[in-house]
């Protein structure tokens, strides 16, 4: 049974992970000593959980920041769900965290409102960058005044499209300036191709980058419920056009048969952040060459093209000892604060800085080959530093349900675009104990 | 349930003599002197048991009087012996609500939903689930069926497929175009909205569960079927009592006891239906429609962090479940347990 | 006399048709996981039709779940390092360092030893309630059933924090210990071993066995059938949990659930590797039915339905 007692307990080879924060760095590695910090106490191991690309991007900057700083860095993927679920648990059990972990902005307030995510306010005064970030990534992150996250990546939006389908049926997206054109364009289409996906299992999600795109705010400063506003009702009665005139289809998000049509030609368009054109290159490869993409069209004429989908940021735990955290921060302000290495994230993996310095950079400016040699980069680059802020909370997800709750409805006829914005105003506001704007 | 052995209308000859045959091979009081016996034999389990469940069964019971205000890391205790430490911090901030996570529960109207959408899924998928399981069992309990071994492994396969893997394919073959409405429609019926529609969205669930859990219960079901006593058989043979009068008069008396435990867990087991809404209806879609109370449950303490209500769900599900069970119990004839 | 045979075949005729209408229904969803498993993952989203003949992708699709940084599917050699030096020559005793674990292993090796355990902590339970008489033995019981209902879900943040208080995080003892009385396993034991008849152990008492020997020699053997089909529920049990190892075990100590869930990114659903760890680890479960195959047509009580 030795062999056995073996793999259960502590022999596995795998296992000199930092699990336990302040206990120092792995077991088996002889190289001590090449510790080079300065300053206050600084743990030597940092652990930091993140998903996909993300966590991948950061382990390019690896070996930079140990030749630079020393210390010993650990990146852990997690897929996105999952690490949500395990980076929660540790939370909320009060144990067994990661130095730092990757955080949406849609679940920052929600996160931050449990406590267990470390103030970071003088640190990243002290560090002086807060100003070098897009302004728009910063509301969901705060609390009270301080700060307890350090922005990573933004979603600029923009209309990825099928060239190839466009120009057979002479649509010309780059002429399309308002989303009632657009449906009319999208008329062209024949029957059984559409003109864009509008899948009713999520409409908040269309809903929600629209009405950001307008500067709408889900809550009011006071803390009213504000989706009932004239703003969201505009939103409201455009995604209600785009149903009712037969240019969209209906397939579940991220299903493999809403994969199949945009490899197909069958939907021609997708608006989605900037991240989108990596997934559809991964997934769809065979379509290279036949995309291009366009910035999202104005609710009305003349009205502003820029917004967000997505979006991640670094946080700390409470948890974990102030060396450990001292640590953390120094990892996240030297992979996320400077330059050189946003950029490496973005050239190698499409991860689409919330650092505005790096915009400057003729990075941006490369001709992409999936797009059919458009210089995209410097499109969603100019839309960034444009992306209106937005206020979410810890409500968000409540919005999120009533939302799609009732637009559904609004969708089938059983109510009229205003009587839903004020059914899904009026849920959250029952639901979350909050007033109307 | 059809397991109440209260047939009066059968034929007495047969019936009387089946009882007193099982009679003579059946239960009888032990001594009294037994019952350290007993508490030995069930030692091991419950210290098992007390150690790693007692804690978060009882700290759950205890978080649903309280509202979850956020993390502490605060210490509460600590010690040092010098070669051995100890430091227990609070976990988190609470304050003192007593019953109000309990009467929020009355006019909460998802929990309603959610307790609506499993009851029906369950009122359809447990007896359908129970009723095949048992005639697969008996089918392939019977001696002229060949290739047992490959059968009975095929049917209860699916349980051991990844939920993922599985999810996918459903989704693929539940689609408006997919490959159930192909067969619905090439044979003249009409198409399904296995996915958009919120009855048939249940049915696709019902569909899924029943698809993976079936066999399950059936290998269940066939190892009780092992342990009807072959006497009986042979004492209704003698009788001339048909297939049907052995299946009703024997066969279901014995394997009660077995028969309940696939009811009661298949109840259990639905109401802690998860994964399957939330991968094929993408948690609750269409329209609130499949949400279930332990994806409600777990949209309360993980999505809005509210620890203490999400508790106070937890033990209304274990009061309800329980009574249920208890009265599946006792219509089984098992309330002397 | 006819009439009865003619009655017979059609009841064979049925019983045979109801089995194989439900085995096909059953490999319909299982045949379109393997067959998606040997398809180029273009292939696989390019259409939404079933296809019945396989593709000859599979291989590839495996080496390129093995080949991901963050997932070991299939473990590998790994590296002895921890030995006893006896003058004429090493010895190396850390033997648990031979293989590297990938997550069908510790799947495998998790289950077994849960398993195991389990069998006899539910057995022996199940035959106190069953065959004895003691106090509070009814509330003890619904008890017990009662816990089977506690949704997991909620279960984990104090079961985290106990497993982080006792230093068992991230072992495989996290996983085995908390469920090792498993209540599923308690109740189906007790409900089999009503069966069994008092006479049966009142004579061996009476041939002086003692009250252990009762349990072992006779309750046990009789319930062959019913500890096979007790194996097979805890095994499965094991095998299917997945929030629990999520949350408490590390990567490189991830489960087969946990490993196959890992395949499912933000952006990008990893189908062609999902499906080939999802066709792999059917395979323990085949093997786990032919072990216990016998098991289940031999039981002393009873032999099967005799037509």
């Amino acid at each position: 049974m030795a062999g056995l007692a073996g793999c259960a307990g502590t022999g596995d080879p795998n296992d000199d992970s930092t699990q336990q924060n302040g206990g120092g760095g792995g077991g088996g590695n002889g190289t001590s000593g090449s510790s080079t910090t300065e300053g206050p106490a600084m743990a030597d191991a940092v652990e930091v959980w993140g998903w996909d690309v993300a966590a991948k991007s950061l382990d390019l900057i690896n070996d930079p920041y140990v030749e630079e700083h020393g210390g010993e860095v650990t990146i852990t993927q997690i897929g996105r769900a999952d690490l949500k679920d395990k980076f929660k648990s540790t939370l909320l059990s009060g144990s067994g965290a990661p130095s730092a972990a990757m955080m949406e902005s849609v679940d920052a307030a929600s996160w931050v409102d449990t406590g267990g995510l470390r103030d970071i306010s003088d640190w990243l005064s002290e560090s002086g960058i807060k100003d070098e970030f897009v302004s728009g990534k910063w509301g969901p992150l705060e609390k009270d005044g301080n700060t307890y996250a350090l922005p990573w990546d933004v979603g600029p939006v923009g209309t990825f499209y099928r060239r190839d389908v466009m120009s057979e049926h002479d649509i010309d997206p780059s002429s399309v300036e308002t989303w009632d054109q657009y449906i009319e364009e999208g008329k062209k289409l024949p029957d059984d191709q559409y003109l864009l996906n509008l899948p009713s299992n999520d409409y908040d999600g269309l809903w929600r980058m629209m009405f950001r795109q307008l500067g709408g705010q889900p809550f009011t400063e006071n803390g009213a419920v504000n989706i009932n506003s004239e703003k969201s009702l505009q939103v409201a009665r455009i995604l209600k056009r785009i149903r009712d005139s037969g240019v969209a289809n209906d397939l579940a998000s991220w299903s493999s048969g809403w994969f199949t049509a945009f490899g197909e030609g069958t939907t021609a368009s997708l608006t989605a952040g900037a991240w989108m054109e990596g997934t559809l290159k991964a997934e769809l490869g065979d379509t290279s060459g036949k995309w291009g993409v366009f910035k999202p069209p104005a609710i009305e004429s003349g009205g502003p093209r820029a917004t967000n989908w997505g979006g991640s940021n670094l946080t700390i735990p409470t948890q974990v000892s102030d060396e450990t955290a001292r640590r953390a921060w120094d990892y996240m302000a030297y992979t996320l604060g400077q330059k050189e290495h946003q950029l490496t994230m973005y050239e190698e993996y499409g991860i689409f800085p919330a650092l505005k310095s790096t915009y400057e950079s003729d990075a941006f400016d490369q001709p992409n080959e999936f797009l059919d040699g458009q210089e995209a980069g410097r499109m969603f680059a100019d839309i960034a530093p444009e992306i209106p802020p937005y206020r979410y909370t810890i409500d968000t997800p409540a919005v999120t349900k009533a939302v799609n709750t009732h637009f559904r409805d609004m969708m089938n006829g059983g109510k009229s675009p205003k009587e839903a914005v004020d059914a899904a105003a009026q849920q959250v506001a029952d639901r979350t104990d909050r007033d109307l704007a | 349930m059809a397991t109440q052995d209260t047939a009066s209308q059968a034929t007495p000859t047969a019936r009387d003599r089946l009882r007193f045959v099982r009679q003579s091979v059946s239960h009888r009081l032990p001594n009294a002197g037994e019952g350290l016996v007993g508490y030995l034999f069930l030692l091991p389990a419950l210290l098992v048991f007390t150690v790693f469940l007692g804690f978060p069964i009882l700290y759950t019971l205890y978080l649903s009087f309280f509202r979850f205000e956020g993390v502490s890391n605060e210490t509460v205790f600590w010690f040092d012996l010098g070669f051995f430490s100890y430091e227990l911090t609070r976990i988190a901030d609470l304050t003192f609500v007593g019953l109000n996570n309990y009467t929020a529960l009355l006019s909460d109207s998802l929990f309603h939903q959610a307790l609506f959408n499993t009851t029906f899924i369950l009122l359809v998928q447990v007896p359908l689930m129970v009723a095949l399981a048992l005639v697969f069992a008996v089918a392939l309990n019977a001696s002229f069926v060949r290739f047992k071994g490959v059968f009975r492994t095929v049917l209860a396969l699916p349980v051991s497929a990844n939920l993922v893997a599985y999810s996918t394919v459903f989704l693929l073959m539940m689609q408006d175009a997919g490959l159930v409405n192909y067969v619905l429609t090439s044979v003249g019926l009409p198409a399904i909205p296995w996915l958009t529609s919120s009855f048939w969205s249940r049915m696709t669930i019902v569909g899924a569960v029943t698809w993976r859990w079936t066999g399950y219960n059936m290998i269940i079901l066939l190892a009780g079927l092992q342990t009807v006593p072959q006497q009986l058989y042979e004492a209704a043979e003698i009788d001339g009592a048909s297939r049907f009068e052995k299946f009703r008069y024997v066969t279901i008396p014995q394997l009660r006891p077995v028969l309940l435990f696939v009811v009661v867990t298949s109840t259990i087991g639905t109401f802690k239906l998860f994964s399957e809404p939330v991968i094929i209806n993408g948690g609750g879609a269409p329209l609130d429609s499949t949400i279930t109370i332990v994806q409600y449950i777990y949209q309360t303490a993980f999505i809005d962090f509210r620890l203490g209500y999400a508790s106070a769900l937890t033990y209304v599900l274990i009061a309800v479940v329980s009574l249920l069970s208890a009265v599946q119990l006792n219509v089984g004839g098992e309330g002397d347990a | 006399m006819r009439e009865e045979t003619r009655r017979e075949a059609v009841w064979q005729f049925l019983a045979y048709a109801f089995i194989l209408l439900g085995a096909v229904l059953t490999l319909v969803p299982l045949y379109w996981i393997f067959v998606a498993s040997t398809l180029d993952e273009q292939e696989f989203l390019s259409t939404t039709e079933p296809r019945l003949i396989p593709g000859d992708s599979f291989l590839q699709n495996f080496e390129s779940l093995q080949a991901r940084g963050n997932v070991q599917f299939v473990g590998h050699p790994g590296e002895m390092t921890q030995y006893v030096d006896f003058g004429f020559g090493y010895v190396y005793y850390d033997v648990w360092h031979l293989w590297d674990l990938g997550a069908l292993e510790s799947s495998i090796f998790v289950a077994v030893v849960y398993t195991l355990l389990s069998l006899v902590l539910c057995s022996m339970a199940g035959f106190a309630f069953a065959k004895y008489e003691f106090r509070f033995k009814k509330p003890m019981f619904y008890a017990i059933l009662a816990t089977l209902i506690l949704p997991i879900q909620l279960l984990v943040i104090p079961l985290f924090l106990l497993m982080s208080q006792i230093g068992l995080t991230n072992s495989y003892w996290a996983i085995i210990l908390p469920w090792a009385a498993n209540p599923l396993g308690i109740f189906l034991m007790r409900q089999n071993m009503r069966s069994i008849p008092d006479a049966l152990l009142e004579s061996a008492r009476m041939d002086g066995a003692t009250e252990f020997q009762l349990y072992y020699k006779i309750a046990l053997p009789t319930m062959k059938s019913s500890l096979a089909a007790l194996a097979i529920i805890l095994f499965l049990f094991q095998w299917n949990l997945f929030l629990f190892p999520l949350v408490i075990l590390e990567q490189g100590k991830y489960t087969i659930p946990v490993a196959i869930n890992q395949l499912v990114g933000a952006q990008r659903v990893y189908y062609d590797q999902i499906m080939v760890a999802a066709t792999l680890s059917i395979i323990p479960i085949v093997v786990l039915f032919l072990v216990l195959q016998k098991q289940f047509v031999s039981g002393i009580l009873a032999g099967s339905v005799k037509e």
